[in-house]
């Protein structure tokens, strides 16, 4: 809830004073807290005992749970699309 | 960027094995939660800054919602079928899932909710997510339809993937691309906590 409502906050900024020169600074200082918050995560992880035997079972199941949702949700969104976007424009196509 | 995550990953890796002693690293993770709210805020302004997004949406009206519907149900289907090859639990495989390829956030809120294990596994899976993207969306620009192609990007097509995307399909589609990315970074926090509360 609190990241919603931090997010909130800087929407309305967003729309309504920042300006747009700074937009390119907004933009690299999201680059740097990504950085730094992978870095974090990776100092979380870096100080497990049993690091590398994790990450050898974690790699097999970060590629399923990769692989999979990123199928099933081409399958859905093509078939969504052939159903909403694609028969409209043949129904517009017709109508010419 | 996905050259700079992984470079701070190993980084980070190798500070928290070789460098940084056992007392600082909660204090580095704690950090980690202000460096997010921060992220968060910067994001917004983000949003709030592409005005463009809101004319688009009066003008596909209801239907710009489809494909990030669509997103969001098929990956939380893939992370439930994910289960049957998986020896985790199904309230995490689809937490996971739902991280829609924002690896950051995935990584911070799984770890909160489920340790670090998990958190990783959401983190590595999201960040895969968005390495394969970059090699998916040509191809299925090329095979299936161009609204199909922001379908592997999810909640990183308003930024990262977003060039990929207008270069393989169109300038309308990269804006609905952009709606999408809003859409579905705005419901990431809110897809993971959900999967990870109700079906615990």
């Amino acid at each position: 809830m609190q990241i919603i409502i931090i997010m909130s906050f800087g929407f309305i900024i967003g729309y309504f004073i920042f300006p747009k020169k700074w937009k390119g600074y907004n933009e690299r200082l999201q680059i740097i807290l990504t950085a730094l918050l992978i870095f974090s995560m990776g100092v979380h992880l870096g100080s497990r005992k049993d690091l590398w035997q994790e990450i050898i079972s974690i790699g097999w199941e970060s590629i399923v749970l990769c692989v999979l949702p990123i199928l099933a949700s081409i399958v859905v969104v093509y078939a969504l699309s052939i159903l909403v976007f694609q028969n409209k424009k043949r129904r517009k196509d017709k109508g010419k | 960027m996905v050259v700079l995550a992984m470079v701070a990953l190993l980084l980070g890796i190798l500070c928290g094995n070789v460098i940084i002693p056992e007392q600082l690293v909660d204090s580095i993770f704690h950090a980690s939660d202000y460096i997010l709210y921060v992220l968060m805020f910067c994001v917004g302004i983000s949003i709030g800054m592409n005005k463009m997004v809101f004319h688009k949406i009066k003008e596909y009206h209801v239907k710009i919602f489809i494909i990030p519907l669509g997103i969001m149900i098929g990956s939380i289907i893939g992370g439930a079928c994910s289960v049957l090859l998986l020896d985790l639990p199904f309230h995490e495989c689809i937490a996971v899932a739902s991280g829609l390829g924002w690896y950051s956030l995935t990584g911070i809120l799984l770890s909160n909710l489920g340790g670090a294990t998990i958190g990783t596994i959401g983190f590595l899976s999201n960040l895969m997510r968005e390495i394969l993207s970059f090699l998916m969306i040509p191809y299925i620009a090329k095979k299936l339809n161009h609204f199909t192609a922001i379908a592997p990007a999810a909640a990183t097509s308003e930024d990262t993937t977003l060039y990929v995307i207008m270069k393989s399909t169109s300038e309308e589609v990269a804006i609905m691309a952009v709606f999408n990315g809003v859409i579905c970074s705005a419901m990431v926090p809110i897809l993971i906590k959900l999967c990870y509360m109700i079906f615990l």
